[in-house]
């Protein structure tokens, strides 16, 4: 999917760039996370990057209050038509259907982000000065970029752009990806990445598919062919307790990994579920799918991770860890 | 019974929300000689019992209170007014000669349980003496108001008293009304000068040395060293013996240097003091091992009330005397230790050589004499402790680290053994400075990185590659550049070479962006302004009429009103400053400090007078970023992209935007440009407003025979100078803290800086800080999760190594999570050993007072994540 701005040039849609993280590949890193993704995780705590297309996230509890404001009302080509307030004046939704032309001015307009437009649209120039701006931080600790979602892979065209500017400016290129796509996006978008970051969140194809809405079948086949390209892959597991976490399906993990990566595979890690995103959730007026769920305490999970990590170290040899604060052994 | 096990500090982190109340769960046995890579754990800071490897140290620990709170000791004042009188026909600097003469030979010396370093400021451990030479007024007047000890009005750093201390310093009320440094410095100034100082309208402040000495200096170490308090002695006789008493400058000289000498003599008669009292405690004592330590100090400090020192002891004894007796002369703030694993090095190692002492016996010594610093205390009004909280004795600043003098690293064991002795003591003093730079060896970095993790605050890093060129365009030598240390709290000075009244005065420059774009007047003039008859209701105003916003047609004319407005306001400052510098030389010159200067001797001058090497007045510019951010939104609002008008702008601060709600939001909300994003647009305004208050500072001719220099921090006078400031354009509410040092804008709505670390420290590092001769200060605040594990210790390295090659010339870390910080002023009784960063300092935060307190829970905290 390859989005275009007003001047016909090629753009991505992108809903946060956050400088200076370091979870997501080795050293300090620029992450740019694209909006619209293929799957939906019961737990994914990011879910204004699942829609492809730009959103308004609505936070009544940052209004000013219509009486006190009113810059969105007053921004808005409808006018009050679509804007609805509360009783008590705080902004509570837009009438979507109502004729509203999706043009974000109420979102701009909002002194308090009470009115969020999810999704923006960002040219490669624009994304190469910021990411360029932190170039001095990625060579002094082997960081670099880290294309994150959503679903990278869905906008991959744009992707491969933006990383064969990283790889023509010598930066450091990781791509996180679900790989639920078609393996030539994949293999378009792999000739400028360094590494890739991706979960395999059960081995069972059809439990996959009631936890994430997609089998796992092309996901491992990708995962697979990552590795026959002789690509560095991190695995990541978001280990949920009741639903992942059973021994079973770790060691059937385990298996597929030593089988099929052989040495390509630089970490494995497991991370612990956390209860995030809800709020993103509440704005976008969509039901949290986790919102029954009873995570266990600390020291459950905690206990559950390291054990399994153990296994995994242990009868399969895997560099197995709990958490992604682990230093990432990685030549570049 | 809870089943403790033991956890790495990483674990610690990621286990507990709360690392300080979990610190004992930390397993970090402290070792006599550290491993270079020792951890201690993050964010853990002072909560730890038993730190030292030493069961003395510990012990000493065990009674020392960690607490700034003391009494009023009136020895000293009663015993300068003693000599005064006694000596009232003379020259003032033979009566100030006298006067400390007789305290350091009548006021009462203590030698504390298991202590091996000695000397006090003649009172018990906390005991601050009184010194009236800069006003007793204020004393007796706290003392008579109840504002002095412990009250709702001063819940820390309170002093208590006798009656009959009351009554002593009452009777010498009378000698000195009208006869002090504060009664000289109105005598010589008038309202035009005063309306806008700490006496008036408070847009600058220069009072710091109205009350107290200026201090901010080390001594000439060397000149101790080669020469002993005899050697000094020796050499005053042989000046004197050139002085050609036929020429008017000669009787001038001669009259300095009796002066000169008499306390010199006083000083080797002090020691000796200190050698008899070891001497009868010997006597008296009766654990043999006690009794051979106190015999052998009787013996050393003899043998330093004239000579030179021979071995490590000796030397950190005589460094440990010569600081109290300068406190004793001038109660300065800031009588720094100099370089002090440069100067120890070859006791250090000749030690070693010999036998004399071992390693682990020279770091307990180390230890012991970062505890007695602690124990010194100075007396400070109930204003002033509001934003200096905490401060004890006050900027005993010690360096290590950095260059020598022919430019290669000089990093030595003992620069290790430094940080080792603040872990093992965790105290906030002394204030430690690490140097650094571009060479500075991977070994120390990760000492230092392991160090700030804990969490206590300490050490400062200190730029070498930025502060060593700014201290060459003041005309300093490159040797003696190279060789600098850092004073207060972050202050480059040459050690026994400057006397660089550092910190002596700021500047509000967000209050000058105020009166800059108002015509002149204050936001919130009216009849409630102690002013008003004599100012608005006349039809006058405050400041320069340089037009209102509300008429400029172009952003040019801001800049130009500010820049007119701020030249104004520096005329006045420089004004007073040097008013207070005139009366120091005329009511308190120091001839004690001049003998342990470089050249006043020489020079047959005081030091007061500019008898030694280098000379200059150093004020602050305050609230960069807020200055920086009012540009920012007056050029991006009213003339980029005219959402609002200069006239709507001024309304809604004027009213502190109450009915002006949603754009009080937007001017906060990122929207606009703000410093500290790595956003040009913004970070060139902040540069402007301190690059222009630089100008108006910077070289212009001082009292002291030599010129000022401008630095850009504010310590805590932020949250003073917020508090004498009405609300301001960037969105700030009335009375709220001005953005401190080189920070971002953080307002009651939110942070200003949104980008992290990368970003604020290419925001920071575009404003010129070798043009901040008298220093820059950058607070950082990282949360623990961000700095655990090699991953964390490694990121946390490149980020200062960028720092430091970007030219930004310092840094200091709070490392704390925010819930510790609200728990701890919620529970305050839990937190006791808390240490966080202030700024230039770290302090005991239950100690702080409330405002600054929130002003530090209100620094943007940094995470990686």
């Amino acid at each position: 999917m390859l989005h275009k701005n007003a001047a016909g040039e090629p753009v991505g849609l992108i809903t946060n760039i956050q400088r200076y993280t370091i979870h997501d590949g080795p050293g300090i890193r620029t992450e740019i996370f694209f909006k619209g993704c293929t799957m939906h995780c019961l737990w994914c705590s990011n879910p204004e990057t699942i829609s492809p297309k730009r959103e308004l996230g609505i936070y009544p509890s940052k209004c000013m209050t219509e009486g006190k404001c009113s810059w969105c009302v007053r921004a808005c080509p409808r006018g009050k038509e679509l804007i609805k307030f509360d009783a008590e004046g705080l902004v509570s939704f837009i009438e979507k259907d109502g004729g509203c032309a999706d043009c974000m001015k109420c979102a701009d307009e909002c002194p308090n982000h009470a009115i969020k437009s999810w999704g923006e649209e960002k040219t490669l120039k624009e994304l190469m000065r910021v990411i360029k701006s932190d170039e001095s931080f990625y060579r002094r600790t082997g960081g670099g970029v880290t294309l994150n979602g959503g679903e990278v892979l869905l906008q991959w065209e744009f992707a491969r752009e933006l990383l064969k500017a990283c790889k023509e400016a010598g930066i450091n290129t990781c791509v996180e990806t679900a790989l639920c796509v078609p393996s030539e996006h994949m293999e378009a978008v792999y000739e400028f990445t360094d590494l890739v970051i991706t979960d395999i969140k059960h081995m069972d194809p059809e439990t996959h598919k009631k936890l994430t809405g997609r089998s796992n079948e092309l996901i491992l086949e990708n995962i697979r062919r990552t590795a026959e390209l002789g690509k560095k892959l991190v695995i990541r597991t978001p280990v949920i307790h009741g639903y992942n976490n059973d021994e079973e399906n770790i060691r059937k993990t385990g298996e597929f990994l030593r089988n099929e990566l052989g040495g390509n595979i630089v970490a494995y890690q497991l991370l612990p579920y956390r209860r995030m995103g809800t709020e993103k959730y509440e704005s976008l007026r969509t039901p949290y799918p986790f919102e029954d769920y009873k995570a266990p305490e600390r020291e459950v999970w905690e206990k559950d991770l390291l054990k399994l990590a153990d296994i995994l170290r242990t009868e399969f040899d895997l560099p197995a860890v709990a958490g992604s604060s682990g230093k990432l052994d990685v030549e570049l | 019974m809870e089943n403790i096990t033991k956890l790495t500090s990483d674990e610690n982190v990621a286990r507990n929300r709360d690392t300080y109340i979990n610190a004992h769960l930390i397993d970090t046995a402290p070792q006599a000689i550290e491993p270079w890579d020792k951890e201690w754990g993050v964010a853990i800071s002072g909560n730890t019992p038993n730190p030292s490897p030493f069961e003395r140290i510990n012990k000493i620990l065990s009674i020392t209170k960690k607490s700034t709170n003391g009494f009023v000791a009136p020895d000293r004042a009663e015993l300068v007014t003693e000599s005064y009188k006694a000596h009232s026909g003379e020259p003032q600097i033979l009566k100030c000669a006298y006067g400390i003469a007789n305290t350091l030979d009548n006021t009462p010396i203590y030698i504390f349980p298991h202590e091996l370093v000695v000397g006090c400021l003649g009172c018990d451990k906390k005991g601050a003496p009184v010194h009236p030479e800069f006003g007793l007024n204020w004393v007796v007047d706290e003392m008579r108001d109840g504002l002095m000890d412990y009250s709702e009005e001063r819940t820390h750093d309170y002093f208590s008293y006798t009656k009959d201390t009351q009554d002593r310093l009452e009777a010498l009320r009378d000698f000195w009304n009208g006869n002090t440094v504060e009664d000289m410095t109105n005598a010589m100034l008038t309202d035009n000068e005063l309306k806008g100082s700490h006496a008036g309208k408070g847009i600058f402040f220069a009072d710091a040395y109205i009350f107290c000495g200026a201090g901010h200096l080390g001594l000439d170490y060397d000149r101790l060293f080669k020469l002993g308090f005899g050697g000094i002695s020796k050499l005053i006789e042989e000046e004197i013996a050139k002085i050609d008493s036929f020429d008017p400058e000669g009787i001038q000289k001669r009259t300095f240097l009796k002066a000169a000498s008499i306390t010199a003599a006083a000083a080797t008669r002090h020691i000796m003091r200190y050698s008899v009292l070891a001497k009868e405690m010997a006597e008296q004592e009766t654990d043999e091992k006690r009794k051979s330590e106190l015999t052998k100090m009787s013996a050393d400090l003899k043998h330093i009330s004239t000579e030179p020192p021979k071995t490590f002891w000796q030397a950190i004894q005589l460094v440990n005397l010569a600081n109290c007796m300068i406190h004793i002369e001038c109660n300065g703030h800031s009588v720094s230790y100099g370089r002090f694993d440069m100067y120890m090095y070859p006791f250090f190692k000749r030690d070693l050589e010999t036998g004399e002492a071992t390693r682990e016996f020279m770091q307990e010594l180390i230890e012991n004499f970062f505890i007695k610093i602690w124990d010194l205390n100075k007396l400070r009004n109930h204003i002033l402790i509001k934003t200096f909280g905490n401060g004890g004795i006050g900027g005993p600043a010690l360096t290590v680290g950095g260059i020598d003098e022919h430019g290669f690293d000089s990093t030595n064991e003992l620069t290790f053994m430094v940080l080792d002795a603040h872990v093992h003591t965790r105290l906030p003093c002394p204030w430690l400075a690490v140097r650094m730079h571009s060479g500075t060896p991977w070994e120390l970095k990760v000492k230092v990185a392991n160090v700030i993790r804990m969490g206590t605050g300490e050490p400062k890093i200190f730029n070498d590659d930025v502060a060593i060129p700014s201290m060459l365009t003041s005309h300093i030598e490159l040797k003696d550049a190279r060789n600098y240390q850092v004073v207060g709290c972050v202050e480059p000075d040459v050690s026994g070479k400057s006397y660089g009244w550092k910190d002596c005065g700021h500047m509000n420059i967000a209050r000058v962006l105020e009166l800059a774009i108002n015509d002149g007047r204050c936001f919130n003039c009216g009849e409630g302004c102690p002013r008003w008859e004599i100012c608005g209701k006349v039809g006058s105003q405050l400041g320069l009429k340089t037009g209102s916003l509300e008429n400029m047609t172009s952003f040019d004319e801001v800049l130009e009103a500010y820049d007119k407005q701020m030249e104004y306001w520096c005329d006045r400052q420089v004004a007073v400053l040097n008013a207070v510098d005139i009366a120091h030389q005329l009511v308190r010159p120091l001839p004690f400090l001049s003998i342990l200067m470089d050249k006043c001797i020489e020079n047959g001058k005081d030091v007061t007078m500019g008898g030694t090497k280098y000379n200059f007045t150093g004020p602050q510019g305050v609230g960069i970023g807020t200055a920086g951010d009012g540009l920012s939104t007056i050029k991006q609002l009213v003339f980029d992209e005219k959402r609002i008008t200069g006239k709507e702008l001024l309304d809604a601060v004027k009213a502190n935007w109450e009915g002006y709600e949603a754009l009080y939001a937007y001017v906060n909300s990122d929207r606009v440009h703000h410093y500290g994003n790595d956003d040009d647009y913004a970070d060139m305004l902040a540069k402007f407003a301190m690059d222009t208050w630089c100008k108006h500072i910077e070289h212009r001719p001082n009292a002291h025979g030599g010129f000022f220099q401008p630095g850009a921090y504010s310590v805590t006078v932020n949250v003073a100078h917020g508090q004498n400031q009405w609300a301001s354009v960037e969105g700030r509410k009335a009375f709220e803290p001005v953005s401190d040092c080189m920070g971002a804008v953080h307002t009651k709505c939110c942070s200003h800086d949104v980008c992290g670390p990368s970003a604020i420290c290419k925001s920071v590092t575009k404003i010129d800080h070798a043009r901040a001769t008298n220093g820059t200060l950058l607070n950082w605040k990282f949360s623990p999760n961000t700095l655990v594990g090699e991953t964390g210790r490694d990121n946390f390295i490149a980020l200062m190594d960028e720092y430091i090659q970007r030219k930004g010339m310092h840094s200091q870390f709070t490392v704390a999570n925010q819930e510790t910080l609200i728990a701890a002023q919620k529970n305050p009784e839990n937190y006791r050993d808390l240490l966080v960063r202030v700024a230039g300092y770290s302090a005991y935060f239950v100690e702080l007072n409330r405002a600054l307190q929130d002003d530090i829970i209100g620094r943007t905290s940094l995470s990686f994540d």
